[in-house]
């Protein structure tokens, strides 16, 4: 009898590394450790050595030798980026023969907000594919920092492909009211860890209708654009209703928005992947659950795989980029490639690229009237079990906010440049005046077509003018 | 005389609750003793929501219809519907055993098993698998394959499923409130029977029940169901539009569909306005005619194209002789007839039950096409009237066109 072996060491292997930006970055290291993610380096980066040195990640690099001098950044972003600008160099090592970085990183704070935009760029440098896992503070934590999150959201979303972001508020809505605290932040941990150990699979495993890097790269094409935005759904799920309830926990992802965001994506990434026992029948079954949520234009990119390693789970992970308003270019479009001047960081120029936006990264900032507590106690502290939930927000979306919702007030981030304000613009003409409102059905379970929810009524979504 | 000739068909709607109580003649006619119902609450889109207020309509109901025709209910035929509820067609295949060349009995049982082992979701069970056809060693159209020589029996079947734990729900409401539950319908397919008769089945017909929260189809070719299924739109919806556009309460919202609601635009003078009256005669708010006309124009339109879709999608549309037929509560409303024929472009009637006597201006009406259906539906279903497995059988086909 013939014996094949499947020679896993002679696939072209893509190398990952997630990397752990600041206090938040590496409590989601932790996580991801405990998960068991295989397959990828763990880099911690902080300024803060003593977080640096309760790390479990294998390489760590510490950020301000001379700026911080050991200590955090004290959630001041300048500093942060003062730092991280120092420690270019060792950045720039830790990152270099990556094909895929995942950065993890909680903005608001100071290694994580000011660094970010530095170690994306630095990154894309080296070829990389970036994406950005990034956490928005809690609204109690001020509005200061809230501002300085955004900002620091705004920059990352320019230097990597993609940015996932998650706002700590609503954490509370995939966690049970009577959880302890410690069990929502553990919740929210383990749905983060879960979100980057999907992409990480996608990426790597062989499959038997194989997705990977390229494909990945497809679905999140110019989500690195502004006004676009990612979205992203990952459900496990084990028994007699696996396939449906793997599904339905992928679209239960607050990103998702129960699948209704899907409708308007052009390519969708569908990665199934289960222990020997997954069945033709199940995936069919998923993939007719889930067609009935995307629109016939959409381009699917299926994938599925055998994972010995699942047992008796399937795993679902959707991805999909939403194009922002301006019509997307469907060509390869050159990577904007940052371009640092008046920094020790600065890369000549790549050739053949069209460099979009050519400016500092030191955001020439109006001094604040009002003194900005320095605060001692390491960011980490306050930054630490930043997680999960939903991002996207609403007035994002290129279809009707299918909930009322009082978020309006949450206006985009300040945008002190011209260039910022464009995709500013855009989301502005979104702002629906009135929420659409789904009436006597609003508790009811909605009833979904081709994407449409068609308990909103008719005129509304037709834009009929009543009046 | 082991037949009971009285049966009961319970249908639980999303606007109302409805329990018709018929007599059953030999002849296959039905007379129609009572008809009971009660405003329906806690079911939205045709599945009950609140299982205590369900549970006291239904009561009501039945009582209602029990003072009606004096009966005492012991049992329904209850009508089920929904959004998720769905129908296919499958071929069931069966190897005759090396022993014998005759095709008996037992192997009706094992092609409609064979028949039911698809892949449906795990969460479903099946409501209904309709015989279509026999083939034998792939000979075309049998009818009756019994003692005919062959190798392979096989059969097409339309299945019918749909969650299991929300069918049951149903079946637990009614049982809780008294009555047994003798066999759990489809609403179309009971509808259906009331509707048609042979001839239409045999040219094909698709029969649309746009009820209060569902629109349930079913579509019938050469004398077999080919295609069935539930959209959960339906009136709920149209008032639900007209609430949110005109601004106004879901109870006015109700009475203006219905006093006022037409489906056809243009019709009405520029600027014509209705005036809202409250109970007292207050003249209240105005709204204007065309506006609440485009709502719900825009709405039925919409869950016509979208049935549209549907049905296109299995290409029976164009071989419908006998064309549409319209019934359930919004059918009332003006002109939407045309609108149908507009759309699906075939005639469309508007119909209600028919082939029964008794109360009649009961069966008159087309929200209660689907209650006298079950009655029908039971009728033929009454398993000790013909004798014999094959009696039976031959019963079970003729309801649904075979013969």
């Amino acid at each position: 009898m013939i014996q094949l072996h499947r020679n896993s060491a002679s696939q072209p292997d893509v190398r990952i590394k997630v990397i752990g930006l600041g206090g938040a970055g590496g409590n989601v290291l932790d996580r991801l450790l405990l998960d068991g993610l295989r397959d990828a380096e763990l880099v911690a980066i902080n300024t803060d050595a003593q977080a640096l040195t309760a790390s479990v990640a294998e390489q760590k690099v510490q950020l301000g030798r001379t700026t911080t001098r050991g200590l955090g950044a004290g959630g001041d972003p300048e500093i942060g980026y003062a730092a991280a600008e120092e420690g270019a160099e060792e950045i720039r090592r830790a990152v270099e023969g990556a094909q895929l970085i995942i950065l993890c990183v909680g903005l608001g704070g100071g290694t994580g907000s000011g660094g970010a935009r530095i170690v994306a760029s630095l990154a894309r440098e080296q070829k990389a594919l970036v994406i950005s896992f990034a956490t928005l503070p809690f609204s109690f934590e001020g509005k200061r920092r809230r501002a300085q999150a955004d900002e620091a959201l705004a920059a990352l979303q320019r230097y990597s492909d993609v940015v996932i972001h998650f706002e700590n508020d609503r954490m509370g809505d995939s966690v049970a009211p009577l959880a302890g605290i410690h069990e929502a932040f553990v919740t929210a941990d383990q749905n983060l860890s879960q979100s980057i150990r999907a992409i990480a699979r996608v990426v790597r495993q062989r499959g038997l209708v194989h997705i990977g890097f390229d494909e990945l790269a497809t679905a999140l094409r110019g989500a690195g654009e502004s006004g676009a935005h990612c979205v992203f759904g990952y459900g496990e799920a084990e028994g007699d209703n696996r396939a449906h309830e793997a599904l339905a926990r992928a679209l239960k992802n607050p990103l998702m928005n129960k699948g209704r965001m899907l409708e308007s994506a052009r390519n969708v990434l569908v990665n199934i992947a289960g222990g020997p026992s997954m069945t033709l029948n199940e995936v069919n079954i998923l993939m007719e659950e889930l067609n009935r949520h995307i629109s016939d234009q959409t381009r699917v990119l299926f994938g599925t795989a055998v994972d010995p390693g699942l047992g008796q789970k399937i795993s679902v992970t959707v991805v999909s980029a939403l194009q922002g308003q301006a019509p997307p270019v469907v060509e390869l479009k050159p990577r904007p490639i940052a371009r640092v001047e008046s920094s020790p960081v600065s890369v000549p120029p790549a050739p053949a690229i069209s460099a979009p936006i050519a400016e500092p990264f030191v955001v020439p900032r109006t001094p604040e009237p009002e003194p900005e507590p320095v605060r001692l106690e390491p960011a980490p502290v306050i930054l630490a079990p930043v997680v999960v939930a939903e991002a996207v927000p609403l007035f994002d979306e290129p279809e009707p906010a299918p909930e009322p919702t009082p978020e309006p007030a949450r206006t985009p981030p300040p945008q002190p440049k011209p260039a910022k304000t464009k995709p500013a613009a855009a989301k502005q003409e979104q702002m629906q005046f009135e929420p659409v409102t789904r009436g006597r059905f609003e508790k009811s379970e909605p009833t979904i077509v081709d994407g449409q929810d068609l308990d909103v009524p008719t005129f509304l979504r037709r834009n009929v003018k009543v009046r | 005389m082991a037949r009971d000739p009285i049966v009961v068909g319970l249908e639980i709607g999303t606007s109302k609750i409805c329990a018709v109580v018929g007599e059953t003649r030999g002849d296959g006619t039905i007379r129609i003793l009572g008809v009971g119902q009660a405003p329906s609450r806690g079911v939205r889109k045709g599945e009950i929501v609140d299982f205590e207020t369900a549970g006291k309509c239904i009561r009501e109901a039945l009582v209602d219809a029990e003072e009606k025709s004096d009966v005492m209910i012991g049992s329904v035929y209850l009508g089920v519907t929904g959004g998720h509820i769905v129908g296919f067609n499958n071929r069931g295949a069966v190897n005759i055993p090396e022993d014998r060349d005759e095709i008996c009995e037992e192997d009706f049982e094992d092609v409609q098993a064979s028949a039911r082992e698809v892949s449906i979701p795990a969460q479903n069970m099946f409501v209904h698998s309709i015989l279509k056809n026999y083939y034998v060693d792939g000979q075309d159209g049998v009818l009756n394959p019994i003692g005919m020589l062959g190798r392979k029996l096989e059969a097409d079947f339309h299945i019918i499923h749909g969650v299991a734990t929300r069918i049951k729900n149903s079946v637990r409401c009614v049982k809780e409130v008294g009555p047994d539950v003798l066999d759990v319908v489809f609403n179309p397919l009971a509808t259906a029977q009331v509707l048609l008769d042979q001839n239409q089945k045999g040219l094909g017909a698709l029969v649309v029940d746009f009820g209060g929260g569902t629109m349930d189809y079913l579509v019938y070719v050469d004398g077999a169901v080919r295609q069935s299924g539930s959209l959960a739109i339906g009136g709920d919806h149209i008032t639900n539009d007209i609430s949110l556009g005109l601004r106004i309460p879901m109870a006015k919202a109700e009475r203006l569909k219905i006093d006022e609601g037409s489906v056809i635009l243009g019709n009405s003078r520029p600027g014509e306005v209705i005036v809202l009256k409250d109970e007292t005669g207050f003249a209240g708010k105005e709204v204007e005619r065309e506006m609440l006309n485009t709502i719900i124009h825009c709405r039925v339109r919409e869950a016509f194209e979208l049935l549209k879709k549907r049905l296109e999608e299995e290409g029976h549309l164009p071989f419908l002789g006998a064309g549409l037929m319209l019934t359930g509560g919004c059918s009332l409303l003006k002109g939407i007839n045309h609108l149908a024929e507009e759309i699906f472009g075939m005639p469309a009637h508007l119909t209600h039950a028919q082939t029964v006597s008794g109360l009649t201006s009961a069966f008159e009406n087309p929200q209660f096409s689907t209650a006298i259906g079950l009655i029908k539906y039971a009728d033929a279903m009454q398993p000790e009237r013909p004798t014999g497995l094959f009696g039976r059988l031959r019963k079970k086909l003729s309801i649904f066109g075979m013969w």
